[in-house]
């Protein structure tokens, strides 16, 4: 059975009195370790789907399983457990709790998990070590630069070990450089720990580095791109 | 613990927001501190300074009114017109002060418009329903007058008066008569009586009486007279009423007397609770205990040099000055205060009083305690603390009155508008972090953990606004007992007045300093406040985090 098995998801809003149909009629399969990217437009509903996947949102029509398990039959509470211990979250503007320190960061995800003090700490520092930003631990989201706070993005996500990485836009918001860095950052470090990694971007270069292609249009996903 | 580093840093890093939030709450809470402070410092200075009577632990005064001749409540006997002049009679006799020129000093007691009664009775007013105790006391105007004896004295001349009496008399009896003729046979010829004597004989002693009547009227009647019976003689004699010249000061000339009026009360020294002056009125000494002792009003010490230890020279009979004391408004504080025994013997008033102090069982029963003195005794004048109360005017009157109508309703604006600011804050701040909060629970929070923590921030945010709100407070109240404003309250007093001292028309003023006392108890209710708005800030906020679904919290921008 694989990781992920969607079969008929639709997600519609209702804005005014519009019905938007953000998601429709998906199918799709997922086997776990797979490095998936999701291409397509602003407003194609790549976002929706990522949410979908990472019990984020429930669908308004269809099924998602994960690892067997129907995420319409979850609680709120089991939805929450799933999300701290199985989906590692990265986002376009970082996401980063500006209050908080690189390291806090880092720990806000380990948090949760009922962990003591001291073990927060030594993972999130070896996370923090991982991403190449242990001297940076200290640091608060602003005196970072857009790269260096997407690591620490990446190091909080891939903290507990998780089993799927959901990526939105991860590199929206950096230069070409940076941004390729930090795809080949994330693309290792998945592998490392034996994540999947499904990436919705409209930058074909990340999107040229999956080994998988889906294209999205108007909440629709397309027949695969070839690689 | 990261829960709490977080809400710490949330503070901390956001410190504008928390600065913001934290005056907010602390304006709110320092001036319902205040308020309140300011407002309790004026009810302790109303309580003691425009609440006279429960000053003196009384509800009711009871004095004695002149209107009616004759009433349950007269206890000298005699008619009520007496009374009046007993009660109003001042006898100034200068001339038993000394010679003319000679110096004197003395101090004449005079009775107020209030009448006297006996102390006996007022001790009856404590058997009356809704009455639990009962003090008495004897107020007198005192005129303190010195200087030289005046020199013009009136003389009356009296006596030397002669007095003729014309009166029939009873004749002589038998006895008498029998009596008569051995006293004139006695002296018989001796006194040369001879004519008549044939006279007598040549009746042959036919008719005894008629010889007698003779001898009686006749040219020696003188001696004849030494024979008479002694009622006979007695009435003879011309009486004379003895010369005299009383000397008496018919108009008092004002030579270089000087006179003062002053009050002075006697008052039972065995209630100390209540009375005309009570112990908590006494700034400086002590009470009186009993004997020849006196308590003096801090103005009049000040007016005469007195200090605790002085001795008070009243008529020659010397007191000891053992206490000054402040006496509550309401213009009815005495001067001087004496043991009550002292002053009715000083004033030649002994056994009686002209006030009586009513203390009622309890606040509802002042009223049944009014209606049985009034029904028992028809001349009786009952005057209720509120009565006096309500002549006291000024400005501490009207702050009180302003703190009473108006401070509960400032506290409740000050509060609301604090609650409102740091509620309106949180949802703000909440606001603010939507996307925050959705990335929380996209990192596996759940909502119970989310809520907590905006909950908790809140909560601190009160704990600190309370906090800063009690600095505040206090500095508030530093400043006002520091700058004090100063309020007055007067009483008029004149026509009627409560302890029976007929004065003229006075307006007695007394000057409060304000105070606002810093109340442990109204620092935690503002503490307590300040926590209330936290969490309420905390709950709306709360609120709001948890309606807030994640893929929505996400897709929010900045």
């Amino acid at each position: 059975m694989s990781q992920y098995e969607l079969s008929g998801v639709g997600r519609s809003f209702t804005r005014g009195s519009a019905l938007i149909h953000a998601v429709e009629d998906v199918e799709l399969a997922i086997e776990p370790g797979e490095f998936v990217a999701i291409e397509g437009p602003s407003g194609s509903g790549k976002t929706t789907l990522l949410q979908l996947l990472g019990a984020l949102d429930r669908p308004s029509s269809g099924r998602v399983f994960f690892a067997g398990r129907d995420l319409a039959g979850l609680s709120e509470k089991e939805l929450a457990e799933l999300r701290l211990r199985s989906f590692g979250f990265i986002f376009q503007q970082f996401n980063l709790i500006p209050t908080l320190t690189a390291l806090e960061n880092v720990e806000a995800k380990l948090a949760p998990l009922g962990a003591s003090s001291a073990e927060q700490r030594q993972r999130a520092e070896a996370m923090l070590a991982e991403v190449g930003l242990a001297s940076r631990a200290e640091h608060l989201p602003t005196q970072l630069s857009g790269g260096e706070q997407q690591r620490v993005a990446i190091a909080r996500a891939l903290s507990v070990e998780p089993q799927v990485i959901l990526a939105d836009e991860p590199t929206g918001n950096l230069d070409t450089r940076t941004g390729a860095e930090i795809v080949e950052l994330l693309a290792g470090l998945a592998s490392r720990h034996g994540s999947t990694v499904i990436v919705a971007t409209h930058d074909a270069t990340l999107a040229g580095r999956a080994p998988r292609r889906l294209a999205m249009r108007d909440g629709r996903l397309l027949a695969a791109v070839a690689a | 613990m990261f829960y709490l580093r977080y809400l710490r840093a949330e503070l901390l890093r956001r410190r504008a927001r928390t600065i913001l939030t934290m005056l907010g709450l602390a304006l709110g809470v320092g001036l319902v501190i205040a308020i309140s402070s300011l407002s309790s410092g004026l009810e302790r200075a109303q309580k003691a300074t425009l609440d006279p009577l429960a000053g003196i632990g009384t509800d009711l005064t009871v004095t004695r009114s002149a209107s009616e001749s004759e009433g349950p409540f007269g206890g000298r006997g005699g008619g009520g017109r007496e009374f009046v002049e007993a009660n109003q009679a001042a006898v100034t006799d200068l001339s038993k002060l000394g010679k003319p020129g000679e110096r004197f000093v003395h101090d004449f007691f005079l009775p107020g418009a209030q009448l006297t009664f006996s102390q006996s009775q007022a001790k009856e007013i404590a058997a009356l329903d809704g009455v639990a105790a009962v003090s008495s006391g004897l107020t007198l105007q005192a005129v303190h007058q010195e200087g030289k004896v005046p020199e013009i004295v009136a003389r009356v001349r009296t006596g030397g008066d002669r007095i003729d009496v014309a009166r029939r008399i009873t004749p002589p009896t038998e006895a008498e008569l029998a009596q008569i003729q051995a006293c004139i046979e006695k002296q018989g010829g001796g006194t040369g009586g001879g004519g008549e004597g044939g006279g007598l004989g040549g009746r042959g002693g036919g008719d005894g009486a008629r010889g007698v009547r003779g001898a009686l009227l006749g040219p020696n009647g003188g001696a004849f007279a030494k024979c008479l019976p002694k009622r006979m003689q007695e009435f003879r004699a011309t009486i004379t009423t003895p010369r005299e010249t009383l000397e008496q000061v018919v108009n008092p000339p004002q030579t270089d007397i000087q006179s003062e009026s002053y009050t002075i009360a006697g008052v039972e020294t065995g209630k100390p609770g209540m009375g005309l002056v009570t112990p908590a009125q006494v700034i400086q000494g002590r009470f009186l205990s009993a004997g020849r002792e006196a308590l003096v009003s801090a103005a009049y010490a000040a007016r005469h040099s007195l200090e605790v230890g002085s001795t008070l020279n009243l008529n020659g009979t010397k007191l000891e000055v053992v206490g000054l004391v402040e006496p509550p408004l309401g213009g009815q504080g005495a001067d001087v205060y004496l043991p009550l025994a002292q002053l009715q013997t000083l004033s030649g008033q002994k056994d009686l009083v002209n006030v009586v102090l009513v203390r009622a069982e309890d606040s509802s029963s002042v009223a049944t305690a009014e209606q049985s003195i009034t029904e028992s005794y028809a001349q009786a004048q009952v005057a209720t603390s509120k009565q006096v109360a309500d002549r006291i005017s000024g400005s501490l009157v009207d702050a009180a009155d302003l703190s009473h109508n108006l401070g509960i309703a400032l506290s409740i604006v000050a509060a609301a508008a604090a609650f409102l600011l740091a509620a309106l804050l949180a949802l703000s701040s909440v606001g603010k972090r939507v996307r925050e909060l959705g990335t929380l629970k996209a990192l596996g929070w759940t909502q119970g953990k989310v809520v907590r923590q905006i909950a908790g921030e809140s909560l601190a945010q009160g704990i600190l606004g309370g906090l800063a709100g009690i600095v505040l407070g206090l500095v508030v109240i530093a400043l006002i007992n520091a700058f004090g404003p100063t309020l007055t309250a007067s009483s008029t007093v004149g026509g009627f007045d409560v302890f029976g001292v007929q004065q003229a028309a006075q307006t007695a003023s007394r000057t409060v300093s304000l105070t606002a006392p810093a109340e442990a108890s109204i620092l935690l209710a503002g503490f307590g406040l300040a926590l209330l708005g936290g969490l309420l800030a905390g709950a709306t906020g709360a609120l709001r985090a948890a309606r807030l679904r994640p893929a929505d919290a996400l897709r929010a921008v900045d």
